[in-house]
């Protein structure tokens, strides 16, 4: 079988002294010539099996690495195959990976191991074993990009789609029923639209180069009322762990994030503004910002203040929070008794004395295996999911350029081709649904 | 008299007409039955032949042999391009046809053909033995015994017309309706649905005061087929007006009159067809809806009402026609009216529209839920030529969706099936590209001649069409001085100085440039060539879109060839999602390609199942 090149990751993520970036098909050898320099390689004759010493570079990125080619049919896959062996660290990796895929494709769930299998590098007894693999992986990838990115992310880009499902059902109710009567729609507002689109779309992909949107990971949103020791909570997590891997601050009324490797599994915790509901102007940016913090977080740390009851507001905050993904978090432990809150996972603390605090970590981590996170996916994910807007944005630009001397045909054929695209993250592609929205919008018909 | 055919053909409106002349073109002895041979190709609806994405369903049939395309030409009475200046992908012919004429015309063209027996009957049982055709049998009695059966009964199954609170269990304008078949149908296995549709009043022309409208002519003496003499297709005018808030107002004051509102009518109807009482109960913001009066032939004055199709009481009518600028004392000739009718679920069809349940038992037309003439006849054209080549033990012949809107049609119909009566869309076509009115012959005609279907003379046209196109691409790798003539041409359309002279094909790239503009200059082509140099035109300046579609479709190409064909039961197959295995055991794809089509089949069912497939060799 005949099949584009793929790349992906092929060690798992987290803390580890190497990670590999395995590239397969038969532009390999050339997308590891492009990037791969070496003193003891003879560009013109790449010795299978043999490892290679050299530098990863381009003009972003040098990296002292190796590298190792498998000439098909003798690999893994059947096909040429290419292995960068580069120093750990999840950065570094995702770097790597997201050079390499600007030549090739992001391989699919699965996909290494269906290409051994339909080019006879895997018996038939395994076939089984490999529809399991690729269920899972494309559940666990489903499942994390909807855990990861649902929420703002996923609204935001089926606004993107419906803005664009609107324009391209009046270009096709102008095409499809000439004889409309209603002005459907002008190249001034299509060009509008395609802007706007496209900047949103820049945006977005800034956000997720800066780690703030798109980030990998357990997102743990620590949240309560003012003065319950959130941030004392956050500190002494902190405390107990050394491997801090960044620190973004902002004032202190504003979301703060500090990630830690807990057992090997990445946990990014936000220490959110207190949430009530009076307050200054600074005050409100922070708390909106709380509130998307929750929308996007995996898991959350409500924090209690034992001393004292519960007041309405928190009651009905709590309330406010999906059950499954919540832990509360009785703080205080120290200098009052502890109590139960009904219908809730409670865990108390005292987060000055550092009482407990490897329990609200175990607990994390428990959560986050039991919510069924598959971690090495969220990094591909997030990359495609990336990679996706990268060429949305493209084709929205392209269009754009053009659009003065595009037939309306054209401009359908543009246009659809971005909806498409976005549609590999939200899952709507059916020409169905635009035939629907012409329907839904305009009186048609004899 | 014969008693023994090769195929029956159950009905002779436009699929049933398609179908009886390819299979009797293909030398098959064919018997064509309809309730009443007054109602053979019969218009039902609008006088009218194409229109978007239709008339590229009739260049369609028309380059692989069919009748559709040159009965319009011969009896138009109006004929018009649609969408010039919106893209060639989307230019759309449609005529308007003298309706007798058209009905008079397909009529004789069965009669005179041999191996047609043209029989005015009622089919009330297909006789089936081990799920095999073998036979029909008439209301009257009589059986005919036959390897083959296409069911194109259109809407006539149970057919009942709905007009206020009067019904009555009759067809199209009065024809009988077919009551006996659905049950033989159910007895064999169909799921029978009901759906609807609806026509507007006829009014007589006299009554009309012409002098208030706003006339539509038509402009182009083109053709769908390059088979018709027919030279002065012009001599007939369309008139457009609109509805008014006083229009509205008698609407929504009789709305509780409307079986479609009072619960009368239970059958689905289509979202593009809307009765006047829909429209403005969904759209209650609209001030006007518009209105195209239409004639309906040359030897009456009967005006086609095109926008106010309705099903409120007559006298509710009256009333509402008369408050229609134009229409002030206008007499209803024929009533509008709802009618609804059963059809089958397209989805228990092969792509070649054989049941996958009977051998031999063909479905083509409205019988499957599509709606239009043209739907129709292409159907029917394709179900003739698959029940003549299962009688040849040939291989079916499927068009894929990349090769013909008729493919796109069939593939839709027993792919994903269809809730409501199916229309033919330009946006339906992912390939819309390069499916055009303009190539419809070098995409289909080869193989219209293949299977026999495709006349000398249609062959010899094409043939030459395409000798000349290529002399005319030649013409275009003509190198064009570089001296003061060009400068001033390019300056003139804004458009920078190459170093040197250049090739006519390089000047075209040019967006500011259009074949039409370089051939004022230079005059490299004869003016009458104009459909021809609009084709290059295209060919030229989309060869960037042209080639993206056609990667995507040499990529699908693979799916499509792998056969699913030994697959019994999708619930056996370990790793398939339920709902995977449902659809997929319910449409049966013929290919992996069309089970990747069916919604609810993911990307990882499809690697499933190919993974199986792979494991079972």
């Amino acid at each position: 079988m005949e099949e584009k090149t793929i790349c992906a990751i092929s060690t798992p993520l987290g803390n580890s002294a190497i990670s590999i970036i395995r590239i397969s098909g038969d532009k390999s050898l050339e997308i590891a010539k492009k990037y791969f320099v070496s003193k003891s390689l003879d560009y013109n004759f790449i010795e299978p099996r043999k490892m290679y010493l050299g530098v990863f570079s381009n003009q972003d990125i040098e990296e002292k690495c190796m590298m190792v080619y498998f000439k098909a049919p003798y690999s893994y896959t059947g096909e040429d195959i290419v292995e960068f062996q580069i120093h750990g660290g999840e950065y570094l990796a995702k770097k790597v990976l997201e050079i390499i895929a600007g030549n090739c494709s992001l391989a699919s769930p699965g996909e290494f191991t269906k290409r051994a299998f339909f080019n006879g590098k895997i018996s038939l007894d395994e076939a089984e074993g490999i529809i399991d693999v690729i269920n899972a992986e494309s559940q666990a990838e489903l499942k994390s990009a909807y855990n990861l990115s649902s929420g703002r992310f996923n609204k935001q880009i089926v606004e993107f789609q419906n803005m664009l499902k609107n324009i391209l059902a009046r270009i096709e109710v102008a095409l499809d029923y000439p004889e409309h009567d209603e002005e459907l729609i002008t190249t001034n507002q299509a060009k509008e639209a395609l802007k706007e689109i496209s900047n949103k779309l820049h945006e977005l992909i800034t956000n997720s180069n800066s780690g703030e949107r798109l980030k990998s990971g357990v997102n743990i949103a620590i949240v309560g009322s003012p003065n319950v020791g959130k941030s004392s909570l956050l500190n002494s997590i902190l405390g107990k762990e050394r491997a801090i891997v960044s620190s973004v601050a902002g004032t202190t009324r504003d979301t703060i994030c500090e990630t830690i490797i807990y057992k090997g599994i990445k946990f990014n915790f936000t220490d959110t503004a207190g949430i009530r509901n009076q307050g200054d102007e600074i005050e409100k940016i922070g708390i909106e910002k709380a509130k998307k913090e929750i929308e996007l977080a995996d898991l959350i740390l409500f924090v209690v203040d034992l001393s004292r009851d519960m007041n309405d507001e928190e009651i009905r905050l709590l309330n406010s929070l999906e059950k499954d993904k919540t832990i509360v978090v009785l703080n205080k432990k120290d200098i009052a008794k502890e109590k139960v809150i009904k219908n809730y996972e409670t865990l108390a603390i005292s987060a000055k004395n550092d009482e407990n605090i490897n329990a609200v970590l175990d607990r994390i981590y428990k959560k986050a295996i039991s919510n069924n996170i598959d971690l090495s996916k969220i990094v591909l994910t997030n990359m495609r999911h990336k990679n996706i807007l990268v060429k949305a944005k493209e084709l929205a630009d392209n269009a754009l350029n053009e659009i003065s001397n595009l037939s309306l045909d054209i401009l359908a054929f543009e246009i659809k081709k971005i909806w498409q695209e976005l549609g590999k993250i939200t899952g709507e592609c059916e020409t169905e649904e635009i035939i629907n929205e012409i329907f839904s919008r305009f009186c048609l018909g004899k | 008299m014969e008693k023994e055919f090769d195929c029956v053909v159950v009905g002779a409106g436009h699929a049933g007409c398609e179908a009886a002349l390819a299979l009797a073109r293909l030398n098959k002895k064919v018997l064509i039955t309809c309730l009443n041979l007054d109602s053979v190709a019969f218009l039902a609806c609008n006088p009218s032949i194409g229109g978007t994405a239709k008339g590229h369903l009739v260049c369609e049939i028309d380059a692989l042999g069919g009748e559709m395309g040159i009965n319009a030409d011969e009896t138009a009475i109006q004929i018009r391009m649609l969408n010039e200046g919106k893209g060639p992908a989307v230019h759309s012919l449609r005529a308007q046809v003298d309706k007798n004429a058209y009905h008079n015309r397909m009529k004789k063209v069965l009669e005179d053909n041999e191996n047609i027996y043209l029989k005015q009957a009622e089919i009330v049982e297909v006789i089936v033995e081990d799920k095999k055709v073998v036979g029909v049998k008439t209301a009257l009695g009589e059986i005919f015994s036959c390897k083959t059966v296409i069911v194109s009964t259109g809407v006539y199954l149970k057919s009942r017309i709905i007009i206020g609170e009067f019904s009555q269990n009759v067809g199209p304008n009065g024809f009988a309706s077919a009551n006996s078949l659905t049950q033989n149908l159910i007895d064999l296995g169909f799921t029978i649905r009901r759906f609807k549709t609806g026509t507007p009043a006829r009014i007589n022309g006299r009554t009309i005061d012409f002098k208030k409208l706003q006339v539509q002519e038509g402009k182009d003496n083109i053709g769908f087929s390059p088979l018709s003499k027919n030279q002065n297709k012009n001599v007939a005018c369309c008139y457009e007006t609109s509805t008014n808030l006083k229009t509205h107002e008698i609407i929504l004051k009789n709305l509780k009159r409307a079986p479609m509102f009072s619960g009368e009518i239970k059958g689905v109807g289509p979202r593009y067809c809307p009765s006047i009482e829909d429209k403005i109960v969904r759209f209650p913001n609209r001030e006007r809806h518009q209105i195209f009066l239409e004639p309906e032939s040359l030897s009456t004055n009967e005006i086609y009402i095109q926008g106010v199709s309705t099903s409120l009481p007559a006298d509710v009518q009256n009333e509402m026609y008369a408050s229609i600028q134009g229409l002030e004392n206008a007499q209803i000739m024929r009533n509008a009216y709802a009618i609804e009718y059963d059809c089958i679920d397209s989805l228990e069809l092969t792509p070649w529209l054989e049941s996958k349940a009977i051998s031999g038992m063909f479905f083509a037309g409205q019988v499957n839920g599509t709606s239009g003439y043209e739907e129709a006849a292409a159907q029917g054209l394709i179900a003739g030529i698959n029940a003549s080549l299962k009688m040849d033990n040939k291989a079916p012949f499927v068009l894929k969706r990349n090769e013909a809107y008729i493919g796109v049609l069939i593939d839709d119909l027993v792919t994903k099936g269809t809730n409501e009566p199916y229309r033919m869309m330009t946006s339906r076509a992912e390939f819309r590209l390069v499916l055009r009115q303009d190539n419809a012959d070098s995409r289909l005609t080869e193989l219209g001649k293949q299977l026999g279907l495709v006349s000398n003379e249609r062959y010899e046209i094409y043939k030459s069409k395409q000798a000349l196109l290529n002399q005319m691409r030649n013409k275009l790798e003509t190198l064009i001085k570089l001296d003061d003539r060009l400068k001033t041409f390019l300056e003139k359309n804004e458009e920078p100085i190459p170093k040197n002279s250049i090739k006519a094909i390089d000047l075209l790239k040019r967006n500011n440039i259009d074949i039409f503009k370089l051939n004022e200059e230079y005059g490299l082509f004869d003016n009458s060539e104009y459909r021809l140099m609009e084709t290059l035109n295209t060919e030229i300046k989309y060869s960037g879109y042209i080639k993206q579609q056609n990667d995507e479709i040499e990529k699908l190409k693979k799916q499509e060839q792998v056969s699913l064909a030994e697959i019994e039961d999708y619930s056996k197959i370990k790793g398939l999602r339920i709902e995977a295995q449902q659809k997929l055991n319910k449409v049966r794809p013929e290919t992996l390609g069309q089970a990747s089509r069916i919604s609810g089949v993911s990307p990882a069912d499809i690697t499933v199942l190919s993974i199986f497939l792979k494991a079972k060799k």
